[in-house]
């Protein structure tokens, strides 16, 4: 970490990769290595406009360059999609927690993760599939709005599907196209059935705020309890660091004390689906 | 400890010596307004120590409304070396909010640089209350007219000069080096005391007038009406300026903008304003507060509740500024009064 916490470091721009027609994947390289862990952000600059916080949705375990997967927003967003490789970019942190690997192992760790909400859930994916013996299985469910909609595709629909045989997919779209053979249906739909020890279980969900809200409440009817669900919790988070005011969530904020918060910590939070 | 005297005049001498090290800021009077000016050589004729705090906050001499925090890609704070801040006159008030500020600038896991430097190098001599504001509540708050820490040097006034309280090994210095200017206070320690005890007792009279729950009832009263019409009804009159952030001493959210300056890029840190609609607002257009009502509920939440949760202290030190920057006429206290 460098002496100014507001001063980003240089960013080569390695590439783009159109996921869908809304979100693009950023590969980055930083002048300055930034080691983050899976569900920790950064805060992505583009030069002279200004900058927007990212969990990278690349392994942790990668050190030269990160990858980050951005939907078109906002103004900001909008100046990525348009960068080239070799372009320059800033980026400030890691800043935040991190997914707490350890209280995952021995588990049946549970994905749910809605359209650009998978990003951090690659992240995390990743990370635990490269320590893969640690956990009991990996059950990821994964929703989006149409197929043309699934971001990291081929991964998704097969690579990651073969990659160990304790590793699971369930996937859905919200509206189907004459070529979709799987499943129709919100995500929430993947979590019926489940062939997993729910006792013995975490769950993990990110996604848009109403996909997030109706996954938990799945989640609690389907028997987990809250201190078994971890949210990535996205607000307007500015400095990083807990000095700007912008992500407050209760007694908390996101910045510092997220973004992966326990359900537990937050349930009584009245802001925390808006 | 021991208790020294200054006189007027002497006071003055003091301040324009400081101002060879320091960058020395003073409350003066003008069209009844007191606000801190820069002291240089001439000094100035209608300097106010006494009286009741400035119109603007202490916070701004350590986080500026506008401070440009990167050059980037450089990794250096931007901020030029000058001289250290000295000021003189802060009120109880302000030394009460700098609680707040020290906790959020100063604390891990990434301290702010710009105002870490400015707060330990600066120097704060600071004065009693001598009358209060229409709008004043400190006592409310459990805090006095007068400081009782958080300064180097404290003046209460006194007759034709201010008796001395030391309140750090910096202050100590201070006197040290100019020990010519300083005298006995014996004199006039009891009516510091007696001074002390009558603004306290009127302010606590004039506070009565408001209402406000006892100060530990406050936090209790504001869950209570978290879900009550009392925040639309009191936003009917706001015009969503923010000036009640700008002149809070306890304010510090802060937004980052960035500009192209033709040969670079720089980073600037401006005061923001929760009250504002995009404050709290994502770029996929969720917003957690998308009501003025919310908002200013908010303010409350953040003041009367978050603030006495982490660090057991109020966001407010009961100022009063903020009733009186409100053109839509919004009283604190009736706030206050009605949790």
């Amino acid at each position: 970490m460098i002496d100014n916490p507001y001063a980003p470091v240089k960013t080569e721009v390695l590439g783009i990769c159109e996921e869908s027609s809304t979100i693009k994947t950023v590969t980055l390289k930083p002048e300055t290595p930034l080691s983050f862990k899976a569900g920790q952000f950064m805060e992505m600059t583009v030069p002279g406009l200004g900058e927007a916080p990212f969990t990278p949705s690349s392994s942790p375990h990668e050190k030269q360059k990160l990858e980050i997967s951005i939907m078109k927003a906002g103004q900001i967003t909008g100046k990525i999609h348009d960068l080239k490789k070799g372009d320059t970019v800033g980026l400030r942190g890691p800043y935040g927690n991190e997914y707490p690997l350890s209280d995952y192992e021995g588990k049946d760790v549970l994905l749910v993760g809605g359209g650009v909400g998978l990003a951090p859930l690659r992240s995390l994916f990743l990370a635990l599939v490269h320590d893969v013996k640690k956990y009991k299985s990996i059950t990821f469910c994964c929703g989006s709005r149409t197929p043309s909609d699934i971001i990291y595709k081929e991964s998704v629909l097969d690579k990651w599907q073969k990659i160990d045989k304790k590793v699971n997919f369930r996937i859905t779209v919200d509206k189907k196209d004459k070529d979709w053979k799987g499943k129709e249906g919100l995500v929430t739909t993947t979590l019926d059935n489940l062939k997993i020890d729910l006792k013995n279980s975490v769950a993990v969900v990110c996604g848009p705020p109403i996909m997030m809200k109706f996954s938990t409440f799945k989640l609690i009817e389907i028997g987990y309890k809250e201190e078994q669900i971890y949210l990535s919790m996205e607000k307007n988070m500015s400095c990083g660091f807990g000095k700007c005011g912008h992500c407050r969530l209760g007694n908390f904020y996101v910045c510092k004390d997220g973004p992966v918060f326990r359900y537990d910590k937050i349930s009584n939070i009245h802001e925390i689906w808006d | 400890m021991n208790t020294y005297f200054i006189n007027r005049p002497n006071l003055d001498r003091l301040a324009k010596s400081l101002s060879k090290t320091y960058r020395v800021y003073i409350p003066v009077k003008s069209e009844d307004k007191i606000s801190y000016r820069r002291v240089r050589d001439e000094g100035f004729e209608d300097v106010v120590v006494g009286e009741i705090r400035a119109v603007q906050t202490i916070k701004s001499f350590y986080f500026p409304a506008r401070t440009k925090v990167s050059d980037y890609f450089s990794e250096a704070t931007p901020e030029k070396k000058s001289r250290p801040i000295a000021i003189i006159g802060a009120k109880s008030c302000d030394l009460a909010s700098l609680k707040i500020m020290d906790y959020v600038y100063m604390q891990d896991p990434l301290k702010d640089p710009l105002y870490v430097s400015r707060r330990e190098e600066g120097l704060i001599i600071s004065s009693d209350c001598t009358l209060y504001g229409g709008s004043c509540f400190c006592v409310a708050l459990g805090i006095m007219p007068y400081p009782s820490e958080d300064f180097d040097i404290n003046l209460s006034e006194v007759a034709s000069g201010y008796v001395i309280e030391v309140g750090s090994e910096k202050g100590e210095k201070i006197i040290k080096e100019y020990f010519k200017l300083f005298q006995s206070a014996n004199l006039y320690t009891e009516k510091k005391a007696e001074n002390r005890k009558k603004l306290k007792e009127s302010l606590l009279e004039h506070v009565k007038e408001s209402k406000i729950p006892k100060k530990d009832s406050i936090q209790e009263g504001f869950k209570k009406k978290f879900d009550s019409r009392l925040w639309e009804e009191t936003i009917k009159t706001c015009v969503e300026c923010g000036a009640c952030n700008m002149i809070c001493p306890a304010c510090h959210c802060f937004i980052l903008k960035d500009q192209d300056v033709g040969k670079g890029f720089e980073r600037l840190r401006l005061w923001d304003s929760c009250l504002l609609l995009s404050f709290a607002r994502v770029a996929g257009g969720a917003n957690p507060r998308k009501l003025l009502a919310e908002r200013l509920r908010n303010r409350f939440d953040k003041k009367f509740n978050f603030f006495p949760d982490v660090i057991g202290k109020f966001g407010c030190t009961g100022c009063g500024r903020c009733t009186e920057a409100c053109p839509g006429k919004i009283d604190i206290r009736e706030v206050l009064s009605k949790l």
